[in-house]
C-alpha cells in the first residue's frame, strides 16, 4: 500500500487541484487569491513532507540530539523563505485589488473586461464617488 | 495514533480549504483560510518543522488574515451574483 | 465544465506520479541521502555556531537566498506604496476611520494589557532563534500581528501615534542594510562576501563573533520585517478622506 502510505502526498496533490480550481472557475478576484494561497500551502506541504523521516526529531541540536534521527533542515529553510515570499505576493496582491475596485467598482472579472470593453464608464463613475 | 492524528489534520485541511473556496460570503472565505493556515501550522509541527509552524502561526493564520479582511472591508463582502 | 474536466485529468495525472514516488520517511530517499544535507547536519553545529540547523542554513550557508527575500519583502513595501500611498505624516489629521471599531472597555484594558508581552515574546523569538525554534521573521510577524490587534482595537490614529512614521521610515530598510553590512563586513575581515567568520582579523574570537553576528543579523530583520508588515498594513487601512485637524 505505497500509496496510502503517501498520504501527505496525496493530500498536498488534492489541495493543488482545489486551489487550481479556484483559480480557474471562480470569478471573484480576492477568492482567487485565497486559491493561490490554498497552492501555495499545498506545495509547501508536499515539500517537506519530502524532507521527512519516520520517527524523526526536529533539526535542532540542543542536548546531544543525534543528527542521523533528524528530519532533513534544508526544505524547511527554503520553505520559511518561501512563506514570507508569499506574505509579500498577498499584500502586493491586495493592494492591487483595493485600487482596481476604486477605479471600476467591481472585482468580478468578467464584468472587469466588459467595462474595459464598454470603455468603463460605469465604473469610472463609480470610481469617483467611492 | 500518529498516523491517526496525521489523518485527521489532513482530512481537516481539505475539508476547509473546500469550505473557504464554496463559500459565498468572503468574509466567511478568509476566516475559514485563517483556520486552514492554523492547521497547516499543526501539520507543520507534526512533521518536525517547529520553525515553519511559528511562521505560519504568525504570518499565515496573522497577518495574511487581516490583510484580506482589510481589503474586503475597503471593497465589498458578497461575491456578485451570476447574471 | 471543460476546467473541472481538466482538474480531474490533472489531479489523476498527479496521482499517478505520486503511486510511483519512495515512501515517504525511508532515510534511503534521494532527497534524505544526499551529502549535503549530512554535512548540514553533523557540522552545522560547529560551522555556524547555531544549534538551530535551520537557522543556520538561513543566515549563514545560504545567505544570498535570504538576502533576496529580505529584498522581496522591502520591495514589496516598496510597491504597496506606490500603489496606495503612504498615511500622511507631520500635521495632525483626524481620520474618518471606518478601522475603529467601537469595543468595550473590556477588550481595551486587555489588548492594552497583552500587547507588550507580545512583544516581550517577539523580542525572545528573534534574541533564541540560534538556539530554538524562531528567528528574525517570525519575530517580525509576531510584533506585526501585536500591533495589527492594536490597531483593530484603537483605531488607526492612535496606533500611527505609537510607532509614528519618523520611527517607521528609518527602520524599514534596516533588514537589507543590516544583511549587507554585515556581508561586507565578513569581506573586510578577509572573508567572502556574506561569510561570518573573519579569518584574518578575528580568528580566535571566532565563536562569540559569529554568535553576536548571527543575533545582529536577526534584529535587524526581525525589526524591518516587522516595520514593512506594520507599513503595508497601515497604508492599506488608510482611508482617502483625511480630515486636516488645526494642527
Amino acid at each position: 500500500m505505497r500509496l496510502f502510505h503517501n498520504y501527505h502526498y496525496i493530500a498536498s496533490m488534492l489541495l493543488f487541484c482545489i486551489g487550481l480550481y479556484t483559480v480557474i472557475v471562480r470569478r471573484n478576484i480576492i477568492k482567487k487569491l485565497i486559491g493561490l494561497n490554498i497552492m501555495e500551502t499545498s506545495v509547501f506541504l508536499f515539500l517537506i513532507s519530502l524532507g521527512y523521516l519516520d520517527g524523526g526529531i526536529a533539526p535542532i541540536g540542543i542536548g546531544g540530539a543525534d543528527p542521523s534521527r533528524m528530519v532533513n533542515p534544508l526544505p524547511q529553510a527554503l520553505i520559511l523563505t518561501g512563506i514570507v515570499v508569499a506574505v509579500s505576493v498577498t499584500a502586493l496582491a491586495l493592494a492591487l485589488v483595493i485600487l482596481l475596485y476604486r477605479q471600476y467598482g467591481t472585482l468580478d472579472v468578467d464584468r472587469l473586461f466588459r467595462d474595459e470593453e464598454t470603455g468603463g464608464e460605469e465604473g469610472e463613475e463609480k470610481g469617483e464617488t467611492a | 495514533m500518529g498516523t491517526a492524528l496525521n489523518l485527521t489534520f489532513i482530512v481537516l485541511l481539505v475539508v476547509t480549504a473546500l469550505l473557504a473556496v464554496l463559500a459565498r460570503d468572503l468574509l466567511a472565505a478568509v476566516i475559514i483560510f485563517s483556520a486552514y493556515s492554523l492547521i497547516m501550522a499543526l501539520m507543520w509541527q507534526r512533521l518536525q518543522a517547529p520553525d515553519l509552524a511559528l511562521t505560519e502561526a504568525a504570518v499565515g493564520a496573522g497577518v495574511t488574515t487581516v490583510l484580506f479582511v482589510v481589503a474586503i472591508f475597503k471593497t465589498r463582502r458578497r461575491e456578485e451574483e451570476e447574471e | 465544465m471543460i476546467s473541472l474536466v481538466f482538474i480531474a485529468a490533472l489531479f489523476a495525472l498527479l496521482l499517478y506520479v505520486v503511486a510511483n514516488m519512495p515512501p515517504m520517511g525511508d532515510p534511503d530517499n534521494p532527497t534524505n541521502s544526499s551529502e549535503v544535507i549530512e554535512r548540514y547536519l553533523e557540522k552545522g553545529g560547529e560551522e555556524t555556531h547555531a544549534d538551530n540547523v535551520v537557522t543556520g542554513i538561513i543566515i549563514n550557508y545560504r545567505g544570498y537566498d535570504t538576502m533576496g527575500e529580505v529584498t522581496v519583502i522591502f520591495c514589496a513595501l516598496a510597491a504597496v506604496l506606490a500603489v496606495l500611498g503612504r498615511e500622511r505624516r507631520g500635521r495632525i489629521y483626524a481620520y474618518v476611520d471606518r478601522s475603529r471599531v467601537p469595543s468595550s472597555v473590556i477588550v481595551r484594558t486587555m489588548v492594552a494589557l497583552l500587547v507588550p508581552f507580545i512583544i516581550l515574546f517577539s523580542v525572545y523569538t528573534i534574541l533564541h532563534g540560534e538556539i530554538s525554534p524562531g528567528g528574525g521573521f517570525q519575530g517580525g510577524a509576531i510584533v506585526g500581528g501585536s500591533m495589527i490587534v492594536f490597531t483593530t482595537i484603537f483605531g488607526l490614529l492612535e496606533s500611527s501615534q505609537r510607532i509614528p512614521q519618523r520611527l517607521r521610515f528609518p527602520l524599514e530598510g534596516s533588514a537589507v542594510i543590516t544583511f549587507f553590512a554585515v556581508g561586507a563586513l565578513g569581506l573586510a575581515g578577509g572573508g567572502n562576501f556574506l561569510t561570518f567568520a573573519w579569518p584574518e582579523i578575528a580568528g580566535n574570537l571566532q565563536p562569540s563573533l559569529v554568535v553576536w553576528l548571527t543575533v545582529l543579523v536577526e534584529t535587524g530583520i526581525g525589526l524591518g520585517g516587522a516595520m514593512v508588515l506594520i507599513s503595508i498594513l497601515f497604508s492599506m487601512i488608510r482611508e482617502e478622506e483625511e480630515i486636516a485637524v488645526v494642527p
